[in-house]
């Protein structure tokens, strides 16, 4: 009698873990599969997928189940997953995190926000939305956001066993980081429990959402030979807002004196300048403000600067767009 | 049965658990992914004390290879892995190991050869390695890259073979994802299972039997070498299935010559090589239930080719549909195409019609439905008893006319660049450059070089330093990137972070590509084929260690004294691949290779003084600079771009934080390099036609801090400030003391 709450027609139970890279989903979706291979005796396959391997740029995690004697012979990414975990709330804006959920499917997020603006947002009108506020529960324990969604996964994945999971971050922790072991148990602890379910109010649906598989924007007679790019500077219509975890640099004018030391250690060039005059008449550049599509939140800048004009803020839904200043020319 | 465990690891996890196993006497490796966290994991257990091996990092694969050559020929056992271009970049030596019989095993994680560069996986570097007379040994899961890698050692060992042997499974498919795996519980039962090395082959191990490795032949002894080592290659067919059927006895799994997947009775078949005859293995059942007879072929040796059992497996197939993740350019069908017919028309009565498609390049996902395809198209073959279209890619597509690529920002040249802010003037006397620089505030008005929307981490220190350099340099640049972060977080095609020409080449050979560029383009501008103003710089730009692998190019580019400037961001590691160590990494950092534990303390040696190496060329200029003194960097670009206008090449290091790598707080980037610098570790100097001048001396501005001040920022080397570590903390200080003493002693002496 198999232990899985359903399966799809290869015999798999499938999750997949949206986020970004340097928040742990990887790590998160390895110890979930180990704890279903190794403690409950499931054949398991995990593995992620990634761009360029930089932090901050979009990753996903796959975690697939199936009874001991079915065969994991697929190697392709899951399309259909039975739960979605997003790790990283802002990531709808770069990719369709709920792309291919199963009707009867269960979506995990991490947010503090309500379920009714999650759903609209993720465009997600059926299946179970689950929400945690791992980011909180991690900053008040000192710990990773990884290891609470851990915790609310566990809660959905029922038929894996939570003490299994304990034992295993006990053993991670215990030799090297022993002070953390406690933290990162309570840590998940939380997750488990603090994580609350909304139904959704429409009637079940039929089928789910198609998953969309990108394709490129060019192909065999519309690449230049070569893979030459003709467009230099094109990367300037990229938003990489999606890579802040949770703060940016805010500015107020009136306290800055234009030294332009944060425009010297920004590694995203997001200092918008403009030439004006100075009280005397002579041409100057003024700092204009920071246009927040690139920042990516290391504040640098706030470090740099010599006075209070740039500060550390925590980012609201809503903020940068409403602040940020784009350049007139790049 | 003998007693193994159950985990749940991946590919590499696997073939570094078996070599650990066996303990081999020695790994030289150089990294790059796919294949490179083989190293990195057996650098873990070497830490932890759990295996032996002399583990060497190579200045390249080139290196590499040359390090396992030297070992295998004293009779050690040996071991290497590599990927893609690691293969292609050591090529030259994989014959001479297999010409000369010096076993040893190498993990070929596959990945496809660039260009276009393209980190994913597909068999364009295994099929080049069909050529060079190893044993070929192909492993589709995780558990087939432990079982073979053992058994990979008892066939290169054996004295039927004597050759060595690659085990070759597919990057991130089988690399990177984890299953569930047995392995023997006991390293022992490994090791009595491969037996004792054999040591009555010559080698250059016991000085009282003298030989000559490598002595020279013509082609009258040639032709017999050759004839020894191609019979000897065939013989290891059936001493794998000698080892393989041993093996079986010993885990209780199979590896005969072909895998063969409900071919009894097949009539439409599918060969692939790896990780894609596993999916197509859940296709054929769903075919099999509709009545279909389908089947799946896939080799687990592939050198020698089982030619025969091909031959048996396909007696009654009535279309194959050959699979290939690798092209063999022009030749109507990839390589194991052709050996797929060749083998076949040895068979008079055999009728198969044999297709091929190149598909999953680059790491390309295989669907179920692209294997669901792949039998439609041979079952419509079939239909029509002829192959209407025997070779073609698949997965390919023609690209929506209506995309047109889409100038975003217009492009910016000559006068853009140009403020006139700047103002360099050669001092005749004294025979130095002087730069006028204005404010900082005042360059905030010369657009970047690089566009923003770059993938770089949160707080990479490579474009702040990176940018102030361009500040200084005045109109057109051609821009050189050697493979790196800074490259691959530019150029994700269709995207360009680049305003100006920006020219890319792999890792080891920016210099030499971009003296070739200059060279061109000056003589092209002289012939008058090419109308352009002619204050065009020329700059190459390389990191992550591209300075280890690079520096033959880069010296021989300097000793050429091309007119260009030689850009280098130092980041102490190869962090693009995942902070491997690099020789620039300072002594006892953690790097992925240079772990802290148990046996090791981080780095064994001191970090690389390049600048000096480069000094010793006697180029008209080199430099060291950072983003925390940003006036100091600009300056100096300044300079540089005069001397490679005027004179020849320059030479810049520019340190910069890598927060990820050197796991240190994103905000503390600059404060990061200005202890660098306050501590002496990072002396801001130029060396000016041969004349050394500190330019920022902390100890005359009563700045100087100890090195615990920069040390203490990073995680990968707080480790140093421990009590425990004082000696190691001493040799540094000592070290970085010395170097800055040398330094003020050339300050003051001009013919130093």
């Amino acid at each position: 009698m198999s232990i899985l709450p359903k399966t799809n027609e290869l015999g798999f139970f499938e999750i997949r873990l949206e986020s970004i890279g340097g928040l742990g989903a990887n790590l998160a979706g390895k110890m979930l599969a180990e704890v279903g291979a190794l403690g409950h005796g499931l054949n398991a396959a995990n593995f992620s997928t990634y761009g360029s391997e930089k932090k901050g740029s979009p990753v996903k995690s796959y975690v697939r189940f199936c009874d001991e004697h079915v065969h994991i012979r697929d190697h392709s990414p899951i399309e259909q997953p039975h739960v979605i975990g997003i790790f990283h709330e802002a990531l709808y804006k770069m990719v369709d995190v709920v792309s291919g959920l199963r009707p009867d499917g269960i979506v995990l997020v991490n947010s503090v926000r309500s379920a009714e603006h999650i759903r609209r947002d993720l465009r997600l009108s059926y299946g179970t939305l689950a929400v945690v506020d791992a980011l909180g529960i991690a900053v008040e324990e000192k710990t990773k956001v990884n290891t609470a969604m851990l915790g609310a996964l566990f809660r959905i994945c029922h038929f894996l066993d939570p003490e299994k999971m304990k034992q295993v971050i006990r053993k991670t922790f215990e030799k090297k980081y022993p002070h953390l072991v406690e933290a990162n148990i309570r840590t998940f602890e939380r997750g488990y429990e603090e994580v609350r379910f909304y139904e959704s109010e429409k009637p079940s649906v039929e089928e789910g959402k198609p998953f969309s598989r990108p394709y490129p924007l060019f192909g065999y007679e519309t690449q230049t030979i070569g893979g030459v790019i003709v467009t230099n500077g094109n990367s300037v219509l990229k938003d990489l807002s999606g890579s802040r975890q949770g703060f940016l640099p805010k500015w107020e004018e009136k306290d800055c004196i234009h030294c332009a030391a944060c425009d010297t250690v920004c590694p995203d060039f997001c200092f918008v300048w403009e030439e004006g005059e100075d009280r005397k008449g002579r041409k100057q550049m003024f700092l204009k403000g920071i246009d927040y599509q690139y920042c990516k939140g290391c504040l640098k800048c706030v470090e740099a600067c010599p006075t209070n004009a740039l500060t550390q803020y925590r980012e609201q839904i809503g903020f940068a767009e409403a602040h940020t200043v784009k350049r007139m020319s790049v | 049965m003998i007693e193994q465990v159950t985990t749940f690891e991946s590919g590499n996890e696997m073939a570094a658990l078996a070599a650990a196993q066996i303990n081999y006497h020695l790994m030289g490796y150089f990294p790059i992914t796919p294949s490179t966290e083989i190293a990195q994991l057996l650098d873990q257990m070497k830490a932890r004390g759990e295996h032996d091996i002399v583990l060497i990092p190579a200045d390249g694969e080139h290196g590499s290879a040359g390090i396992c050559y030297g070992a295998a020929v004293m009779g050690a056992r040996v071991l290497n892995a590599t990927s893609a271009n690691g293969l292609m970049y050591m090529l030259e030596q994989l014959p001479v190991q297999s010409g000369t019989r010096f076993p040893m095993v190498m993990n070929l994680v596959t990945r496809s050869i660039s260009g276009p560069l393209d980190i994913r996986g597909d068999h364009s570097d295994l099929y080049f390695a069909l050529n060079t007379g190893w044993v070929i040994l192909t492993a589709r899961t995780p558990q087939a890259v432990y079982d073979m890698n053992i058994m990979a050692l008892k066939i290169a060992e054996h004295e039927d073979v004597r050759l060595p042997v690659i085990v070759a499974y597919d990057g991130f498919f089988t690399s990177h994802q984890k299953r569930k795996v047995q392995y023997f519980k006991d390293r022992q039962v490994v090791q009595a299972f491969i037996g004792e090395r054999p040591t009555h082959f010559p080698n250059a191990s016991d000085p009282r039997k003298p030989v000559t490795i490598g002595a020279h032949m013509n082609g009258d002894d040639l032709i017999n070498n050759h004839y020894q080592q191609s019979e000897a290659l065939y013989r290891a067919a059936h001493v794998f299935q000698q080892v393989a059927k041993e093996y079986a006895q010993w885990s209780g799994r199979e590896y005969p010559l072909l895998d063969l997947y409900k071919m009894e009775d097949a009539e439409v078949a599918l060969f692939l090589i790896n990780s894609a005859a596993e999916t197509a293995k859940d296709v054929v059942d769903q075919l099999r239930a509709k009545g279909i007879k389908a089947g799946v072929i896939s080799p687990n040796i592939i050198r020698p080719f089982p030619s025969e059992a091909i031959r048996q497996a396909c007696k009654h197939v009535k279309v194959l549909l050959v699979g290939e993740r690798a092209d063999s350019y022009g030749a109507h069908g990839g390589n194991m195409t052709h050996e797929i017919k060749s083998a076949l028309k040895e068979d008079p009565y055999n009728q198969t019609i044999v297709l091929t498609r190149i598909f999953g390049l680059g790491g390309k996902d295989f669907y179920p439905d692209d294997a669901k395809e792949f039998f439609n198209i041979a079952l419509r073959t079939l239909d029509k008893g002829f192959a209407e279209k025997p070779f073609d890619y698949f997965g390919h597509m023609p690209g929506d006319p209506q995309q047109k690529w889409e100038q975003v920002i217009e492009p910016m040249y000559g006068d853009a660049f140009k403020t006139g802010l700047i103002q360099v003037i050669e001092d005749k006397e004294t025979k130095r450059l002087k730069v006028k620089l204005p404010p900082l505030r005042a360059l905030t008005a010369k657009p970047k070089r690089l566009a923003p929307g770059h993938g770089a981490c949160p707080g990479c220190g490579i474009f702040p330093a990176l940018e102030l350099f361009f500040k200084g340099i005045e109109g057109d640049v051609v821009v050189l990137f050697q493979t790196g972060c800074a490259y691959v977080v530019t150029t994700a095609y269709p995207y360009s972070s680049h305003k100006q020409t920006m020219i890319h080449n792999l890792f080891q050979n920016g210099p030499a590509t971009l003296s070739g560029a200059v060279e061109a383009f000056f003589e092209m501008k002289r012939r008058g084929d090419i109308q352009v103003s002619d204050d065009v710089t020329f700059v190459m730009i390389t990191g992550d260690g591209g300075m280890d692998i690079g520096m033959g190019s880069a010296i021989g580019t300097a000793l050429r004294n091309h007119k260009l400037i030689m850009l280098e961001y130092d980041n102490e590691g190869y962090m693009n691949t995942g902070s491997q160590m690099s020789y620039s990494t300072p002594i006892g950092h953690m790097t992925s290779t240079t772990g802290v534990g148990k046996t090791q303390n981080g780095k064994a040696f001191h970090h690389k003084d390049t600048p000096q190496i480069m000094a010793a060329t006697n180029i008209p200029y080199v430099f060291t600079a950072t983003e925390a003194f940003p006036q100091d960097l600009i300056k100096k670009a300044a300079k540089a771009q005069w001397y490679a206008q005027h004179e020849g090449t320059a030479y810049g290091k520019l340190l910069i934080t890598c927060p990820l790598n050197w796991k240190s707080e994103e905000r503390y980037g600059e404060k990061i390099m200005k202890a660098a610098v306050d501590s002496c570790f990072f002396p801001l100097y130029e060396v000016e036609r041969g004349k050394t001048t500190i330019t920022y001396d902390p100890e005359e501005k009563n700045k100087r801090v100890p090195l615990q001040e920069w040390l203490k920022y990073m995680g990968k080397a707080k480790h140093l400030l421990k009590e425990e570590n004082r000696e190691l903390f001493a040799s540094f200080e000592q070290e970085v003391e010395r170097r800055w003493h040398r330094l003020k002693a050339m300050h003051e002496h001009p013919y130093l």
